[in-house]
């Protein structure tokens, strides 16, 4: 039987803010869609470009970078260097040929749960809307 | 003389200022320079034939002396060898003849610490490009006929390639031979940046007379070098003459406006978004993974690489992580010199596929590499 597909998207998580915002969405269990796969960062700016390569090779159909917002985070300025790689790799990745929605970044403080749930309900359907990742292998599940 | 000076300058020797490509001027700075212990090493290229040179790094004046002249059919980029100098002689300093595309390599291997650009001489020479040996010696059968194994001298002069047997001469316009799909190099081609400004001299034979360089003084320490040379007894200048700085300032408005047009005939825009990933996909379909274009890379500055670090050939992905890794970390530093293209067993047009990602990123950040000493954006932190 043909599995169907959900989007798989890949979410960085820096440890004290994003990470602690998916905690308080879960805690206080704000509805999700079982679409993301987390990966804890110690800071968003530790999110190194070629793991987000890796991720949508390997078959994501999306990657979040997520940190503190600006001015908060816990090592002073790694979101800073995070919102540089993002845009880097925003312009690499368009030039490629990936939807806009493919790459996203999104700044969640460890008190903002509903916002996290909200926030992945909202790049869920958009992932929905437009499909599988044209990079990832046909026989990628 | 005095910086922002434009003098006229050759070597007294004779002999070396009938070798040299205008005037010998060149060789003799270098020669120069190790003979007053400005430098320990000089890089220079030897001649092997019209269509190859070797790279030397040597402290011996006879060994820079033989290797006066231009090689146009010699497409190396010099920036790795003054690379490795600095690695074994951190305190060392070197002299080198720069093309402009060797002179941002150079520039922004300083940026990341790999060259002291303190101790390092820069001798820029104008550029209107360099071709490719193999498809030389193929034009040569070809449209000139004549045995490329017999060519004892090339020149370029007016707008014309010219090659000379010890029997006989043919000149046919560079655009002919372009359209031919033979002449510079492709990146050569659409290069809008012929005389290099930031290096330390710009030297050239645009508005220079018979067995003269024409020689900008950019720098302190190319000021150093010109002195050196003259209180040495190496060289003899003359102010240039008006009519040479023009011819020269022309000749060079003339090729930017050529490379512009190129240019744009080069990179047409791919606006549909499918089309752009299956172009990227299928270019790189055929790369066997043997890392050359990583290695010539003049910009290319890790010792150990995360583009290797990453890449398993096992993974069979759509895109190689090698290579993408490769068109974001040379985003900002790409200087579109046509290494990569060259060494490709391949035959992938890489320096369009770096340059098609950088061009974007490098107007966006308004950053042009390799010119001056700016901080590359990926650096540049709010
Ligand atoms: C590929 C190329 C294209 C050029 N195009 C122009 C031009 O369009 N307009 C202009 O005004 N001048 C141009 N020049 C510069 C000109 O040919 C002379 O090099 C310059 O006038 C200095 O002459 P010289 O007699 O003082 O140099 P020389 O004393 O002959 O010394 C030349 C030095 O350049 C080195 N060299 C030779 N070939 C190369 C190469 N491919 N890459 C790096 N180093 C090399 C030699 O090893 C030598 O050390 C070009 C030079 C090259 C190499
Ligand atoms: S592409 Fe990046 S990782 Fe690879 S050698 Fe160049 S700078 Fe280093
Ligand atoms: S990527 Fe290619 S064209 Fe760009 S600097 Fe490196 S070798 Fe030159
Ligand atoms: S030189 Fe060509 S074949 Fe070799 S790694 Fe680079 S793209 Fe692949
Ligand atoms: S610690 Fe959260 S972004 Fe740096």
């Amino acid at each position: 039987m043909e599995e169907e597909w959900i989007p798989k998207i890949t979410l960085f998580c820096c440890n004290w803010c994003s990470y602690a915002g998916s905690d308080d969405a879960g805690v206080g269990r704000k509805q999700q869609p079982p679409t993301t796969r987390t990966i804890r960062v110690m800071c968003s700016g530790r999110t190194d470009p070629a793991f987000v390569l890796a991720a949508l090779l390997e078959g994501s159909d999306a990657v979040l970078f997520t940190g503190c917002h600006i001015g908060d985070c816990h090592y002073i300025s790694g979101n800073y260097k995070a919102k540089k790689k993002f845009e880097m790799l925003k312009e690499v990745v368009d030039e490629l040929g990936l939807e806009d929605e493919r790459l996203q970044l999104q700044w969640i403080s460890a008190s903002e749960g509903s916002e996290f749930a909200a926030y992945i309900n909202k790049v869920t359907e958009e992932i929905e809307a437009i499909g599988p990742s044209p990079l990832r292998q046909e026989w990628m599940k | 003389m005095k910086i922002g000076d434009c003098v006229v300058a050759w070597s007294k020797d004779e002999e070396l200022r009938k070798m040299g490509a205008s005037g010998g001027l060149v060789t003799s700075l270098l020669v120069g320079a190790l003979e007053t212990e400005l430098v320990d090493e000089v890089i220079a290229l030897r001649k092997i034939s019209e269509f190859e040179g070797v790279p030397i790094r040597t402290s011996d004046t006879d060994e820079a002396i033989r290797s006066a002249g231009s090689l146009h059919a010699a497409p190396i980029n010099l920036t790795k060898f003054a690379v490795r100098f600095f690695e074994e002689h951190p305190d060392g300093a070197i002299a080198l003849p720069v093309k402009p595309c060797d002179c941002r390599g150079i520039i922004e291997q300083a940026k990341r610490r790999k060259i002291d650009m303190d101790r390092i001489y820069l001798i820029g020479l104008n550029c209107g490009g360099t071709m490719d040996p193999i498809t030389t010696m193929e034009m040569l059968e070809k449209m000139y006929e004549m045995d490329p194994k017999k060519i004892v001298e090339e020149e370029i002069l007016k707008g014309k390639l010219i090659f000379k047997t010890e029997e006989e001469e043919k000149a046919i316009s560079i655009d002919e031979v372009e359209e031919a799909g033979y002449g510079r190099r492709e990146s050569c081609r659409y290069c809008g940046i012929n005389i290099p400004m930031m290096a330390d001299l710009a030297c050239g034979n645009w508005g220079a007379g018979e067995d003269e360089t024409f020689v900008e003084i950019l720098t302190e320490k190319g000021l150093r070098l010109m002195k050196s040379a003259v209180d040495h007894g190496l060289i003899e200048t003359a102010p240039a003459p008006e009519k040479g700085i023009k011819i020269r300032e022309k000749t060079n408005s003339v090729m930017e406006n050529v490379a512009k047009t190129w240019y744009e005939k080069v990179f047409v825009p791919i606006e549909d978004r499918s089309e752009r990933m299956k172009y990227y996909m299928d270019a790189m379909e055929d790369c066997i993974d043997c890392e050359a274009c990583k290695y010539v890379c003049p910009v290319c500055s890790c010792d150990e690489s995360k583009c290797i670090g990453f890449y398993d050939p096992m993974d069979s992905h759509k895109i190689s992580i090698y290579h993408l890794i490769r068109l974001l970390h040379l985003a900002d530093s790409c200087i579109g010199c046509g290494q990569c293209t060259d060494v490709c067993p391949a035959e992938i047009p890489l320096t369009i596929l770096h340059k098609r990602v950088a061009d974007r990123i490098q107007a966006k950040y308004d950053y042009i590499p390799g010119i001056d000493m700016k901080t590359p954006p990926f650096f540049e932190v709010e």
